[in-house]
């Protein structure tokens, strides 16, 4: 299973109102009947994180193994949080370059 | 890589170019490699073709096959060999040397003076293919040094439009610009629409919008995208900009289609620091769409282990940690490279490892080195309470008969220790001991579990089953009204009160106070209201009614209700015993008619009365027993469905009817001739208390029908024959045995076991034993084998391969070595007395 906390857009230390809102929010950003298979991950992860005793059991017996898409999306997700303007803005050497400056 | 290639030439095939074939023939050659995109066939094929005749079509051809040649060579950065081959092409078929992608190769080789001095043979292109040429060497122009464009005239579009275009670049690269602010983004339209239709450099204005677009509108950044036509003068910025506006992450894959710079600029866009480049480059190289298999956790591990300097805020151990119980082999390498890990940290992923490996024993041995070192800590009692609640289900989902195991009942204990607030276990444990009749352990565990919570509803219900279970009705239903205080409309209690009442009447009744008996059946009369238990409460009334003739009309109205002649003369019969009255005076005062044929549907009945009663009931068996003839008679005379039948035989197979079993199961067998279920009942009801004495023939019979059972999807019948014939002991079913291939003696297996415990462990000794007998039947006997790990080991040992002389009777085969006669199997005998074959009740359903 994809990390839930991600899924649903909650930090590891939410508690079960965020988690909560987050779920509802998620059902109606997707509901079921537009994409079953989203719904299904969505709601999957609410049941694995939902109160303070699933939350532990998930930290203990998790196995599920990350794959390099997670990570991949991790990451971009990261980059999307970061703070405007954004900083990896192309320079103008860099477009120059890429269309046949060489220097 | 010319070496390479010239190499090539001499060793090609000269079958190519068929020697001395009619043009026709050699032309459709030349044109079907073309097609499949065999370049260098069709080169040499054209080539050929043009040496007897100049065609013009053969020409096109020709260069058609070199531009498809040169695109090959470039595609796979061949840029200099391609610009070579285009430089041929424009010589060999006579075609401008300035089309196509020619100056964009110059570009990404860096030769930008060499396109450049394309410039001077725009002038003898035709009037219609000038504008077109500019707009070729327009991307030339944009990123040369002004040095460079110094000899151009002055009237040049390509100078005359170059200062409006790189400010547009120029104002599309502030950083500012990503805040979307209105001034800003007035000013880029502003910059942009100085690039006019007419100019060279057109192209460049919708490509820079969708630049400007890509972050804050990506569907307009595709829209205005869409109108810049495929392989323009700047195609790497529309190739860069067509791969960051791919959905999701797709754009990760799509950034290995383009080159270093390309790489660089969608990685910008997307706002990738510079330190992660390396890391996601590495992982966009894994993604599905181009890596041939999944990357293991192992790959992704190291990989994560690579670059872990790229990764801020502990993503780096928070990815290692959850990949860690998949690749165990690499705890040192996550200390080392990333952070120490606690000892309980480390035992919690090494039973990880274990559970994934289906190494049980294990796995259980590293949770509770867990479960000591977390519940030395106050903030780790919940874990280890949580992970003994996990051990205990683990070791009772198998279970033979629902039963907690020792080993679970200890650790739930436990987990109240470091968590007395888990209202779950307290329940579970008082549950477990009322439901196997244990009521002094299950008060005990019920006064604790109540004095923390009072008024928890299902306690108090558990309180109201224990008394009725002990016979103390009248505290139960005392116990069931203080649940109706707290839920009034709650229907199982309102039953239980019911039931409390009557059996306390039943008690008055054969205690022969018929006045205190009533009362107590006027109580239940209060709770009770669905037919059968009114009718119930006739019979009984009847019973403890004094005056003979007002008793017998009571009896003869309840059989009446509940239906004649069996089902009423059952439940009867069954007061009757409860109450201690002889059964034959009693069937006559209810007026009972034990020779009126019985209907189906009062057979059905009565096997349903049977199936409401516990297990092999003492008071049902003295009731059968005196139904039993008319029993007998209507099995024989009726014909019923085969799903009452099968309930018919279940229920008198369940309460230990043989010999009616037998005649139902065979009754059935005549109309439905092998039918596995009615085969398997048949046999459990003749060996089922003692499947020692089943023969050979037998059990291969039953073994046979065992793999019917499971073709015809029939897992129940399946699961019961395995169990039966595996209490028989002749091996497992589904094993072909074969005596002859035996070679290994009982002293060989255990001198080979004795080695594979000493070598291996008794974890792996475990485990493999577990990987062999099933978990079920593996749980079975760890529960029934108390001691240590290690006694567990030896006691299997002595179990499966003992000492001293082979036992007389069924060959036993050693469950789970490996020898070159690999059988088993022998079922493991019940669990209640593993080393005693001779017990009576192994077998039960």
């Amino acid at each position: 299973m994809t990390d839930p906390y991600r899924l649903l857009g909650v930090p590891e230390s939410a508690d079960d109102d965020t988690i909560r809102a987050a779920y509802l929010a998620a059902l109606r950003a997707c509901p079921p009947e537009r994409d079953p298979q989203r719904f299904e991950q969505v709601r999957a992860a609410f049941e694995a994180i939902a109160t303070a005793p699933q939350r532990m059991a998930h930290r203990l017996f998790d196995t599920s193994a990350p794959t390099v898409q997670e990570l991949l999306e991790i990451l971009s997700a990261e980059w999307r949080d970061q703070p405007a303007p954004q900083p990896g803005r192309p320079t103008e050497a860099s477009l120059y370059r890429l269309l046949g400056r060489h220097d | 890589m010319s070496h390479h290639m010239s190499h090539k030439k001499k060793t090609k095939p000269t079958s190519v170019v068929p020697g001395g074939s009619a043009p026709a023939t050699l032309e459709g050659t030349a044109q079907a490699a073309l097609a499949a995109s065999r370049f260098k066939d069709a080169i040499e094929q054209f080539k050929e073709l043009l040496k007897r005749e100049r065609r013009s079509a053969w020409l096109a051809g020709l260069a058609a096959a070199y531009a498809g040649r040169a695109e090959q060579l470039a595609s796979k950065d061949m840029v200099k060999e391609a610009l070579a081959l285009w430089r041929t092409r424009a010589d060999a078929c006579n075609v401008p040397l300035l089309s196509g992608p020619y100056v964009a190769w110059l570009l990404k080789s860096g030769q930008i003076e060499q396109a450049l001095g394309l410039l001077a043979t725009v002038d003898k292109l035709p009037p219609e293919a000038q504008a077109l040429a500019q707009a070729q060497l327009a991307a030339a122009a944009l990123v040369a040094p002004d040095a460079l464009l110094a000899g151009l005239p002055a009237g040049n579009p390509l100078l005359l439009h170059r200062a409006a275009a790189r400010a547009a670049l120029a104002a599309c690269t502030k950083g500012e610009l990503a805040a979307s602010a209105k001034g800003d983004e007035t000013a880029l339209a502003q910059a942009l629409q100085t690039i006019s239709f007419r100019s060279p450099y057109r192209d460049l204005r919708p490509l820079l919008k969708a630049l400007a677009l890509l972050a804050s509108d990506p569907q307009g950044a595709a829209a205005t995208l869409a109108r810049v036509p495929e392989n323009g003068p700047f195609e790497p910025l529309a190739k860069a900009l067509r791969v960051g506006l791919l959905p999701g992450i797709e754009w990760l894959s799509g950034l290995l289609a383009l080159d270093e710079p390309g790489r660089a600029l969608v990685l910008d866009l997307k706002g990738c620091p510079p330190s992660q480049r390396l890391l996601v480059l590495d992982l966009a190289a894994r993604t599905g769409v181009t890596a041939t298999s999944a990357t293991s956790p192992l790959e992704l591990f190291d990989l994560v282990l690579r670059h872990r300097k790229a990764m801020a805020g502990g993503l780096a151990q928070q990815i290692g940690l959850r990949l860690l119980p998949h690749v165990p082999q690499r705890l040192d390498a996550f200390r080392t490279s990333l952070v120490p890990l606690a000892p309980a940290e480390q035992e919690r992923l090494l039973a990880l490892a274990a559970e994934l490996k289906q190494q049980d024993e294990q796995a259980e041995t590293h949770w509770l080195r867990f479960v000591k070192l977390s519940g030395a800590t106050l903030a780790g009692r919940q874990q280890a309470a949580l992970v003994l609640r996990r051990l205990a289900d683990s070791h009772s989902q198998h279970g033979f008969d629902g039963k907690l195991c020792s080993h679970a009942l200890a650790w739930l204990e436990q987990s109240l220790d470091f968590d007395p607030a888990d209202r779950g276990t307290h329940l579970r444990l008082v549950r477990d001991a009322r439901c196997h009749l244990d009521l002094k352990q299950a008060r005990t565990w019920l006064d604790a579990a109540r004095q923390r919570f009072p008024d928890d509803m299902p306690l108090l219900l558990e309180a109201v089953e224990i008394a009725l279970a002990a016979g103390a009705f009248k505290k139960a239903a005392g116990l069931a009204k203080q649940v109706l205080q707290v839920d009034p409309i709650n229907p199982r209690v309102r039953t239980l009160i019911g039931q409390a009442h009557l059996s306390h009447a039943r008690k008055q009744i054969a205690a022969n106070n018929p006045q205190a008996a009533l009362r107590e059946l006027d109580e239940a009369a209060n709770w009770l209201r669905n037919a059968a238990d009114r009718s119930l409460l006739t019979l009984l009334r009847g019973l403890a009614t004094e005056s003979g003739v007002a008793g017998d009309s009571l009896l003869r109205d309840a059989m009446a209700e509940l239906g004649a002649p069996l089902v009423g003369a059952f439940h009867l019969l069954l007061e009757g015993q409860r109450s201690k009255r002889p059964p034959q005076d009693l069937l006559r005062r209810a007026g009972v008619d034990l020779t009126a044929a019985p209907s189906t549907a009062d057979v059905v009945a009565l096997a349903q009365a049977l199936n409401a009663l516990p297990e092999r009931d003492g008071a049902a068996r003295s009731a059968i027993k005196v139904l039993r003839k008319p029993l007998e008679s209507a099995v024989s005379a009726l014909q019923f469905s085969e799903g009452d039948q099968l309930l018919l035989c279940e229920a008198l197979h369940r309460q230990g009817q043989t010999e009616l079993t037998l005649r139902v199961a065979a009754a059935a067998l005549r109309r439905w001739p092998q039918r596995p279920v009615f085969l398997y009942l048949e046999a459990a009801a003749r060996y089922g208390a003692n499947p020692w004495a089943m023969p050979q023939h037998d059990w291969q019979r039953l073994d046979t029908l065992y793999d019917q059972a499971k073709a015809q999807g029939d897992q129940r019948t399946a699961a019961r024959l395995s169990q039966l014939l595996g209490a028989a002991g002749h091996g497992q079913p589904g094993d072909d045995f074969d005596p002859d291939e035996d070679e290994f003696g009982a002293d060989d297996v255990r001198t080979m076991m004795e080695m594979m415990l000493t070598a291996g462990g008794e974890d792996a000794f475990l485990d493999m034993a577990r990987q062999q007998l099933g978990k079920a039947s593996f749980d079975q006997l760890r529960r029934e084998i108390k001691g240590s790990k290690q006694q567990f080991a030896r006691a299997l040992l002595d179990l499966v391969a003992p000492t001293g002389p082979e036992p007389s009777g069924p060959a036993r085969r050693p469950p789970f070595p490996k020898v070159t006669a690999p059988k088993p199997p022998a079922r493991p005998p019940s669990p209640r007395s593993p080393l005693a074959p001779n017990q009576t009740d192994l077998f039960d359903d």
